[in-house]
């Protein structure tokens, strides 16, 4: 066993530790709580680095160290942890855009009373990230994943004392729940069917050829393959962790966390982890394609959760005025293309997007927040902008966030990583609709971020706030810069032309292909990037808005369109209409039937109970409890006669030895009762 | 065959660490230390006796292979390695207590005669010859008698130790009787030899009086009775920490000593153990001890106001419990019983301990005494709360499962109707009686205010750091039973 290997499980212990010592710290320790935090941060990094060459040694091993929890019944509970490039790659994508963000939070949130707190529940979110990521058991990862869940409430909440953000953290707690429903259903089923939710095991693991095979040969009723429905359970829960529609609703109101917790959300953890997830139990997702029988394949209902989520999200999110909500729109909506890709077979598009978005999304989150700081919390681009003269950094930094986002080509990571997922798609060959939407996406893409750049940081400042603010210290800024730099880099690891992610991922040597081979493709996404860029330019560049009340250009010119997309489409409304008003029915059913119905019910037996309690009672008090106290005061008056013959006389006690020698030596002697 | 002095000389290491720490004690003391003040004299005592004790602890393991030493003189088995363990831990928790002993004249001399007790009973722990059986045990006895008496300022001390010497006296004249007919009948002190020519005689009539006669040596020891009497006394008049060692490292090597003697050596005039009547043996008789001490045990302490009687009786019920599970280490080997009496004396060593703390801060004999012991020591109450409900035999603590592993073994050796099952019944019945005096001691301590004028109690760092270690070790081994069950 590689000591890789054996220290992987570090990896989020240590931040585990950071959190319980922050949360032991008393309110003034902010230098030691932070301090701990990032230090922890950097050693679960370093130990990932470590975790992943030695993944790349064999890139195919899917190495394990399983260890069994308690036992029950017959059975045993096993956990354990796995290294593969996958983990590896996502362990130092997490612990490294972690740090960055842990650092960023150093200046972001110093004016905070809870700054020790605030590490303390990072540090914990970061933790159960990491334990998600390297769980070789469903059951440790969900155990990790409730645990993400937990801790993204009470950061969404950190400032509960705002009504907003106490039912933001709520929303997305209840939202999430509902697919972790499904999701524990999932799990308890496929424990149930294959008898282990480790998932590599020497062969005995679930997602190994042996138990898949047992797995495949089951069917439901309506000839639905169980592992399609297990697929389609786990999906749920992955579909809620990663904003998919239609439980999308709790990702933008989770805004009203800090912005360095949107940061984290976005990019690194949470969302991260239902497409995670899905690429993790890809070959049991995955599974069901050979089943010619089965009525509907997992990954078909995939790709279409993705594709509808991509173009959902960012149709919504040309039409938002909040900094942080377009990027959350957005967020949904790339998170739509990597569950696309998912869907249409090519997981390792999914996870090179999902890399890559980490990268740009933290930056543009923290760019984000390095201008809410310095405009002192506003955060409504028609009252910023100006900004790109005042902070230089932030401006370019944005910028290329910007840029990587929307895809311009060859030098942003985003790019490539969209190409691939485009190029998966138009290879699927159930529809090539998922690839429609995503090219509609790629323009709304462009066309949003345009927008969102042009408002905040060109034209005049247009209020007091915007024009006060001043570049961020470096503890800002510096992160951001290595963000960009990542943005910039990354995408070049998994080019058409060296598919080096690819074959690591896969353990398989991957041939370069030629950049001709869906060369069209490329062109066409290309020339839709500058389609949106320019439509972006020309609505709102060309004419910058000059103040805050001036009618957006796009209002103008669809009134309609534009409420309905910036109203969300009124799915929140449509929600609370439908569902909402089914809960509050059934919850005033329920009510009715327990104050009248049951409430009568218990009223009567309690009444009964009563009557026979004092019949009862009389010949307790009376009979037993009288027989009972007799009783105990005979025990108690045994122990004070034992105790009287305990006299301090020595030598009565030396003749008690002798008699009782006497009575041991008959008893040896006879033998008992013979 | 060559005598292997190499291997002797190994076995004993843990042995000659203690002695010489001893030495080593009385020599600074006595030279050095000579013009200190009693407080630091005391200090330097136990700073030298822990290393020692620490010392030992390495030597135990890193002693040798597991087997018969020197002929057959000791026996290096698992038992012997665990229990030797356990009497060095319980020692260096009493070495802790004993810092905060007051009215110390003579605080070298203490804590060396607490290492040489310690030297007998590690001895005890191993021993198979019944020469080295008799010496081990008079080494430690003779050292507990002179602690027992140490307090020199009060008279009831005097008494104590008195009493206790006389006692030990007795079962010792009893002990080497029997000893010297079973060498009688047998022909041999080594007991592989005695098995053999018991195996081959059959049971007759001298050796089952020689039998008995062990037997009252052993109800000696353990505090079981009717053997017991000399136990509250001790208990009450004793320093706390002489009391700890003697109710906790002393019992532990004193039940692996006579399990060794009763099962390995003489386990062929056992009898039988799923009933009485079918033959001559010891088995009947040590039912009859247990069911005697598990009765007496339980109902006198219903009747104490005194805190270390209590303990006192609550370790004659405890004794008729490791008892039981003397008898099923027939069947079930002996890691019930090592896991009962090991956790048992951490429990013991720890209330002593908590005595001895509490003593500081005023007068500590009365349950009553206790009153409000949760405001003038939060520590000392949490840790007097862990051990009181492990005596209790409340779960997760180690004594709840303690006492589960012993019933268990007991009922094993012939379910409910046999005479061990119903001893095991009857033990659990009278848990629950045990209970009551338990929570009294808690509500004295827990909930009770603290009378007018009660001062908070300091409690010396080595004490606090001795019963946190012994809560711990509670809480560990009954939330992971098998790490002392897995042992054997």
């Amino acid at each position: 066993m590689p000591p890789s290997l054996e220290t992987l499980w570090l990896v989020p212990a240590l931040p585990l530790l950071a959190a319980s010592l922050g949360a032991l710290t008393p309110r003034g320790g902010r230098r030691f709580s932070a301090g701990v935090a990032i230090a922890a941060m950097a050693g679960a990094l370093l130990l990932s680095c470590l975790a992943l060459r030695a993944a790349l040694l064999d890139p195919s091993a899917h190495l394990v160290h399983n260890f069994r929890w308690f036992d029950l019944g017959n059975g045993a509970v096993e956990l354990g942890w796995l290294l593969d490039p996958l983990s590896a790659l996502m362990c130092v994508m997490v612990s490294l855009v972690g740090l960055l963000i842990f650092i960023f939070s150093l200046g972001y949130m110093c004016e905070d009373e809870n700054f020790t707190r605030f590490f303390c529940f990072m540090s914990l979110f970061a933790a159960a990230m990491l334990g998600v990521v390297i769980a070789n058991s469903l059951l440790l990862l969900f155990i990790s994943w409730e645990l993400v869940g937990l801790a993204s409430y009470l950061l969404i909440g950190f400032w509960f004392h705002k009504p907003a953000a106490a039912a933001a953290a709520k929303k997305a707690f209840i939202t999430t729940r509902i697919g972790d429903l499904g999701l524990l259903l999932g799990l308890v089923w496929l424990y149930d069917s294959t008898g282990s939710l480790l998932l590599y095991d020497g062969g005995n693991g679930v997602l190994e050829a042996g138990v898949l095979g047992n797995l495949g040969t089951m069917a439901l009723a309506g000839g639905l393959a169980v592992p399609t429905a297990i697929s389609l359970l786990i999906f749920c829960g992955a579909a809620g962790k990663s904003g998919q529609f239609p439980l999308h609703v709790w990702l933008p109101d989770a805004m009203e966390g800090p912005t360095p917790v949107s940061a984290l959300i976005h990019a690194a953890t949470m969302v991260a982890a239902g497409v995670f997830l899905i690429a993790r139990v890809f070959p049991l997702i995955s599974y069901d394609q050979a089943l010619a029988a089965d009525p509907l394949h997992a990954l078909t209902v995939v790709a279409a959760i993705g594709a509808v989520t991509a173009l959902l999200g960012a149709a919504i999110a040309t039409a938002q005025s909040d900094l942080k909500r377009v990027l959350a729109f957005s967020t949904i909506s790339q998170l739509g293309y990597m569950m696309l890709a998912l869907g249409v077979g090519s997981w390792v598009a999914a996870i090179f997007h999902l890399l890559t978005h980490a990268f740009f999304k933290a930056l543009l989150f923290l760019a984000a927040g390095s201008v809410i700081h310095a405009a002192h919390h506003e955060q409504d681009i028609r009252r910023l902008g100006g900004l790109g003269r005042t902070m230089r950094t932030t401006y370019a930094t944005f910028a290329v966030g910007m840029m990587a986002l929307s895809g311009v080509p060859f030098l942003f990571s985003g790019f490539w990583s969209k190409e691939a997922v485009l190029h998966a798609a138009s290879e699927w060959a159930v529809s090539q609709l998922p690839l429609y939407a995503g090219l509609v996406g790629v323009v709304l893409t462009a066309f949003y971020m345009t927008r969102l750049l042009c408002e905040v940081f060109w034209g005049p400042a247009r209020s007091p706030e915007a024009a006060h603010a001043r570049e961020n210290t470096g503890v800002i800024t510096v992160p951001l810069v290595i963000l960009a730099i990542g943005s910039v880099g990354l995408g070049f690891l998994g080019t058409p032309a060296w598919p080096w992610l690819e074959s690591a991922l896969t353990g398989r040597p991957v041939a370069p292909r030629s950049l001709l081979e869906g060369g069209g493709l490329m062109a066409l996404s290309i020339v839709l990037v500058a389609a949106g860029l320019g439509a972006g330019w020309a609505l709102y560049g060309r004419k910058v808005r000059v103040s805050a009340d001036a009618k957006d250009p796009f209002s103008a010119a669809a009134p309609r369109l534009f409420g309905f997309l910036g109203a969300r489409m009124r799915l929140d409304e449509l929600y609370a209409a439908t569902l909402g008003r089914l809960n509050t029915l059934g919850a005033a059913l329920a009510d009715f039937m327990d104050r009248w119905v049951w409430g009568g019910a218990v009223g009567f037996l309690a009444l009964l109970g009563e009557f026979t309690g004092s019949v009862n009672s009389e010949v307790d008090e009376s009979g037993l409890n009288a027989g009972f106290n007799s009783a105990s005061e005979r025990i108690r008056g045994a122990g004070r006669a034992y105790s009287g013959a305990q006299s301090g006389d020595a030598q009565g006690y030396l003749r008690t030895v002798a008699v009782a020698f006497v009575v041991l030596a008959l008893l040896v002697l006879l033998g008992g009762g013979r | 065959m060559s005598p292997d002095y190499a291997g002797l000389f190994r076995a004993l290491g843990p042995e000659a660490a203690l002695v010489v720490g001893a030495l080593a004690v009385l020599g600074l003391d006595l030279t050095l230390f000579r013009r200190h003040s009693l407080g630091e004299r005391l200090r330097l005592a136990l700073w030298v006796g822990s290393l020692a004790v620490l010392a030992a602890g390495v030597h135990v393991w890193r002693g040798g292979a597991p087997g018969p030493v020197f002929g057959a003189v000791l026996m290096l088995d698992p038992l012997a390695v665990a229990t030797r363990f356990g009497v060095l831990v319980l020692t260096l928790l009493t070495l802790g207590v004993a810092r905060s002993s007051t009215a110390q004249r003579q605080p070298a001399e203490y804590v060396a005669l607490i290492l040489f007790a310690a030297t007998g009973l590690i001895l005890m722990a191993a021993a198979q010859q019944l020469l080295l059986v008799f010496l081990a045990l008079e080494l430690a006895s003779l050292s507990l008698y002179v602690i027992a008496g140490f307090d020199r300022n009060r008279p009831e001390t005097a008494e104590a130790a008195l009493k206790y010497f006389l006692f030990g006296g007795i079962a010792a004249a009893f002990l080497l009787f029997g000893f010297s007919l079973i060498y009688g009948v047998t022909g041999s002190i080594e007991l592989p030899q005695i098995a053999a020519q018991i195996a081959v005689q059959g049971a007759n009539p001298l050796l089952l009086v020689a039998l008995a006669m062990v037997l009252v040596a052993f109800g000696f020891k353990t505090a079981a009775a009717p053997f017991h009497l000399w136990a509250p006394d001790v208990y009450q008049g004793a320093p706390a920490p002489s009391a700890a060692l003697v109710a906790s490292a002393s019992k532990l090597a004193g039940f692996t000593l006579f399990t060794r003697l009763l099962w390995p050596g003489l386990g062929a005039a056992a009898g039988s153990t799923a009933s009485f009547n079918a033959g001559p043996g010891w088995l009947p008789a040590v039912a009859v001890i247990a069911a005697a001490s598990l009765l007496l045990g339980n109902l006198v302490a219903l009747a104490q106001t005194n805190l270390r009687r209590l303990l006192a009786y609550s370790a004659i019920a405890h004794s008729g419990a490791m008892l039981l599970g003397v008898m099923a280490a027939g069947r079930a080997g002996p890691a019930p019983l090592f896991y009962y009496a090991s956790t048992y004396g951490l429990a013991t060593v720890g209330a002593f301990g908590v005595i001895c703390a509490a003593e500081r801060g005023g007068r500590c004999e009365a349950i009553s005494d206790l009153a409000g012991l949760y405001k003038r020591s939060p520590f000392l109450a949490g840790c007097l709360a862990v051990f009181i409900l492990s005596l209790a035999g409340i779960p997760p603590l180690a004594g709840f499962f303690g006492k589960f592993t012993v019933f268990a073994a007991a009922l094993r050796l012939g379910g409910v109707a046999a005479p061990a099952g119903s001893l095991a019944i009857l033990a659990i019945a009278l848990s629950a009686v045990a209970l009551y005096y338990y929570l009294i001691v808690l509500k004295q301590a827990l909930v009770a205010k603290p009378t007018a004028g009660a001062q908070p109690i300091k409690v010396a760092p080595a004490t606090a750091l001795a019963l946190f270690a012994a809560a711990g070790l509670i809480v560990w081994f009954g939330l992971f039973p098998a790490e002392l069950l897995g042992l054997f």
